[in-house]
């Protein structure tokens, strides 16, 4: 009886010796080589153009006044004007979380449809609604979540006609940063379960089964075994999540309009023109988005290269 | 295999009422267009409304535009990398992990700053807006491909081909895309499902989308976004499924992120 | 009385048969091999044993206990798998020491009982190393160690060496099979590999469909397989159907050629069609003046194996391999020539079945 994915550990693991292989035998062609180089000009180029550049402005230009001389006020002005420590600590805030209680319920979804015994189509049926749901995120979910939870939503009316009691007199409402967060919600459990699925099944029914033959429990097992190799992966998804959560805007915009003052909504505002018109500022609040996404993917690669040591 | 476990039930009776709940909810508000009945009007009138066929063909227009301009970067650069420059891969795919570090507003926001004036003015051409559906769709893209070449062993097949006396152009055609058509395809129908509900860029560039009108009638009116709403969703579903369906057999089909 | 019974056992999955009515006793410190193809029901077996599966019929009874229903953590019994199960996240003194602390046992008894386990499997020094870190050979020897630190009554190996390179493989095997003999351990050794089974085993179990075929010591399988399954799948075999002549005299005909054999040939008569086979290293070129089982053919090919020569006699319908020891001055023939081959009377094996 051999594991399917041990089969394809190996394979694998062939593969990638047999490419190693491969470039060490091919005679250098050091000449040809800036022409290989060549063949990615069109890749690079458009990087640059629609990535790079446009990174490097906003770096350039958040230590810029109107005048276009050189200035601090702007970073400064991250760290000084109220309405703006506010929208990071906002942004902050529900990004945690929806990180932490996405990547918590997220995962004993996976858990649930991967090692609880639930019948195989569930499973499926989750990872592709999961697909589905990750990305289903702006406009759309804020009505969706308007019609069941907002004033006049489906649970609402349900909660007033059956316990008659009026969720808005209660002060329960949903157009706050809790609200938000339970919306948010809705794309970070799917992106949860989609990272998880595939770490839960790397998870070797050997493993289980040398710490129960040495004496171990089911407890045991998760203690010492599962979720230590788990970690850095879940501790990884969180951190995706987080980031996820960051960088949204259509959902919050439509939510809420411009209510709940994310960084993100304060971005958009700059472009649109709205208010505190100034491009250096816009820029500087941009700079200070990359700066803490950067970390968050420096975080992740990290993880990531730890749980791929152990989940081959 | 396990014993099945109340708990793993629980948890996932919850999730499935947490997902479906507003679904439903959505449903049933959009049936109550027309007082005091359930009926499918605000699907007509949805339907009716010329401004959707147009947002929704300028979305279609934006899709099929992305979705050739990202095959025909990626594609080739993903093979070249496998076939030339094995060295490349990191940086390549360090730049195609850059969308999850840029958010789509600051993007947008650079590009804004950048092509909006001289020397080169961009914005007032679809460019920027594609350009940026690409860059959204980049990791995706590249990962479906880069995944669908590493399964066949490209340098094989391409050096057999060689060997064989086939031209560049057969290669191509003949050996390669036929192996990754299924990644190819499971790349693209993630950018459309992505194009199709992306708002961000749209909406602060100024060109017409599918979600960008939700969002306009959603201020004005009842009922009919709602409907359109959950129309969206069907279409992202039916594109997954696709995918599903397409990718049967092969590995990794399942692994979706989220974009926004 | 046997140290590990195993009585009546079978396994159904569904329809599927796994094992059927599987008894076998094992002696104290005994190794025995459960050799078949796969999917004939020995991983199956040890894990019953070992208390993965709970057998739909039949006992499991190690030292007079019957541990049928003993749930696997309770079983005294120690198991290495095929491969990578290694725990990843623990060093190889965590995972050669995880069942003792498992079972509360003090940190200096631990540290005490991993020191003797590395120098039993001759790596020392080797405490905080992660499994990754290990190539696959010393992997497996840290699963054996693993294994054996709680001090099992029964070791279970499945298939623990089908990983690893041939050289590596062959090495392992030997240093399992002496550690094995120094403890003493009672050990079933699961393996599809019949020259690891027959260089290890002090009797080797041949299985096939889920049955047993055959029970014997490696001499006793490879030289007088019972079957026509043992006699296949264990080492090479020229095998043919012959036409009974002779019952009492033991004369057989194929090929229009004759052969004796001293195989009894009771309860066939004359005119039945048998399968017999030789083993192609018992087959040699015919002396002048010798008379009996001589076999006229024409060689076919010769192949060079390094120690031996093989080459393919084809006699009518029918090609037989014979294996000569190689050495520089071997006269050989050619391609194309006639010869003649021959063999000894016991050399010609009955199999017992008619077709």
């Amino acid at each position: 009886m051999e594991s399917k994915s041990g089969v394809g550990v190996k394979t694998l693991q062939d593969t990638r010796q047999a490419e190693k292989g491969a470039l060490e035998v091919r005679p250098s062609r050091a000449g040809s080589d800036w022409i290989a180089w060549l063949g990615l000009l069109p890749f690079f180029l458009f990087a640059v153009m629609f990535l790079f550049l446009p990174s490097l402005s906003i770096f350039v230009r958040s230590f810029q006044d109107r005048g276009g001389n050189f200035t601090f006020e702007n970073i400064i002005a991250l760290f000084t004007v109220k309405d703006i420590i506010n929208a990071y600590r906002m942004s902050l805030t529900i990004s945690l979380i929806t990180a932490v209680g996405g990547g918590i319920f997220g995962f004993l979804l996976a858990y649930a449809v991967i090692m609880g015994g639930l019948p195989r189509v569930l499973r499926s049926f989750l990872l592709t609604f999961s697909g589905v749901a990750s990305n289903f995120a702006g406009v759309p979910l804020a009505f969706a979540f308007v019609a069941t939870m907002g004033n006049a939503g489906l649970v609402t009316r349900l909660i007033e006609q059956i316990f008659n009691i009026n969720t808005r007199e209660m002060g329960f409402s949903i157009y706050n940063i809790y609200g938000l967060s339970i919306v948010y919600m809705y794309f970070q459990f799917p992106l949860m379960v989609l990272i998880m699925a595939p770490a839960l099944d790397g998870l070797r029914r050997e493993w289980r089964e040398a710490c129960e033959n040495l004496g171990g429990t089911e407890i045991h097992y998760w203690r010492y075994i599962a979720l230590p190799i788990l970690l850095p992966t879940i501790l990884g998804a969180m951190i995706l999540l987080f980031g996820n959560a960051f960088g949204a805007y259509a959902t919050a915009y439509a939510f809420s309009g411009s209510f709940i003052n994310l960084v993100t909504i304060l971005i958009g505002a700059q472009i649109q023109g709205d208010v505190l018109y100034n491009p250096g500022l816009g820029n500087a609040l941009a700079l200070g988005m990359i700066v803490i996404m950067s970390l968050t993917m420096v975080g992740y690669v990290s993880l990531q290269r730890r749980a791929s040591r152990w989940l081959r | 295999m396990r014993r099945v476990n109340l708990l793993a039930w629980f948890v996932f009776m919850l999730g499935m009422i947490y997902f479906f709940l507003p679904l439903f909810s959505t449903f049933e508000f959009s049936l109550r267009m027309k007082k005091g009945v359930y009926s499918f009007e605000a699907y007509r009138v949805a339907f009716q409304d010329p401004g959707f066929y147009y947002n929704f063909g300028s979305s279609l227009l934006w899709a099929a535009l992305t979705i050739l301009c990202s095959i025909l970067l990626v594609v080739p650069t993903a093979y070249w990398v496998h076939w030339r420059l094995p060295k490349a891969r990191p940086i390549v795919e360090f730049v195609t992990l850059m969308p999850f570090v840029i958010p789509a507003v600051v993007l947008t926001f650079g590009l804004i700053r950048l092509y909006g004036g001289p020397p080169l003015i961009l914005t007032a051409t679809p460019i920027p807006l594609i350009a940026g559906y690409v860059v959204l769709s980049l990791p995706y893209m590249y990962r479906s491909v880069d995944a669908g070449l590493r399964a066949i062993d490209i340098r094989t097949l391409t050096e057999a081909a060689l060997s064989l006396g086939a031209g560049w152009g057969t290669i191509i055609t003949q050996v390669i895309l036929p192996n990754i058509r299924v990644a190819i395809l499971s790349g693209v129908f993630l950018t459309f499902a992505i194009v199709m509900g992306e708002y961000v860029f749209a909406s602060l560039l100024g060109w017409p989308a599918f979600a960008y009108y939700l969002e306009e009638i959603g201020a004005m009116r009842a009922y009919t976004p709602q409907a359109l709403s959950l129309v969206s969703f069907g279409i992202t579903w039916s594109m997954m499924m696709l995918i599903q369906w397409i990718g049967r057999g092969t590995r990794g089909a399942e692994q979706v992120a989220a974009a926004h | 009385m046997a140290f590990l019974e195993i009585r009546n056992l079978s396994k159904y999955f569904g329809k599927t048969v796994a094992v059927k009515d599987f008894s076998l006793e094992i002696e104290k410190g005994e190794l025995v091999s459960l050799l078949g193809p796969s999917g004939c029901g020995k991983t199956t077996t040890l894990r019953v044993v070992a208390g993965f599966e709970v057998p739909s019929e039949g006992q499991v009874i190690i030292d007079g206990k019957d541990m049928t229903f003993t749930p696997p953590n309770q079983r005294p019994v120690g198991m290495v798998f095929q491969a990578y199960a290694l725990f990843p996240n623990m060093t190889v003194a965590g995972n050669i020491g995880f069942g003792l602390k498992i079972a509360k046992k003090s940190k200096e008894e631990i540290e005490q009982r991993v020191r003797e386990m590395l120098e039993l499997i001759h790596m020392s020094g080797f405490e905080n190393r992660y499994p990754h870190q290990l190539s696959g050979g010393q992997q497996q020897r840290v699963a054996l160690a693993r294994a054996l630190a709680l001090r099992p009554q029964v070791l279970l190996l499945d298939e623990p060496l089908s990983a690893l390179d041939a050289k590596i493989r062959v090495a392992l095997r030997a240093e399992i099979r002496s550690i094995q003999q120094e403890l003493g351990i009672t050990t079933v050794y699961v393996t599809h590999d019949q020259e690891e089974a027959l260089s290890i085993s002090d009797r080797v179990v041949v299985m096939n469909n889920g049955r047993i075929e055959q029970v014997g010591t490696p001499f006793q399988i490879y030289n007088f397989p019972q079957t026509e399954f043992v006699a296949q799948f264990v080492g090479t075999l020229n095998a043919v159907i012959a036409e009974v002549m002779d019952v009492k005299e033991g004369v057989l005909r194929f090929d229009g050629q004759q052969v004796y054999t001293a195989d009894k040939l009771e309860g066939f008569r004359s005119g039945d069609r048998i399968m017999i086979a030789i083993r192609p290293e018992r087959l040699s070129f015919a002396n002048e003046g010798r008379k009996a089982n001589i076999l006229k053919g024409t060689v076919k090919n010769i192949t060079f194996l390094g120690s031996i020569v093989r080459i393919q006699v084809k006699l009518g319908e029918n090609i037989f391999f014979m294996d000569t020891f190689n050495n520089p001055y071997l006269a050989l023939p050619r391609v194309g020539d006639l010869t003649e081959i021959t063999c000894s009377k016991e050399a010609v094996l009955v199999l017992q079945r008619r077709s």
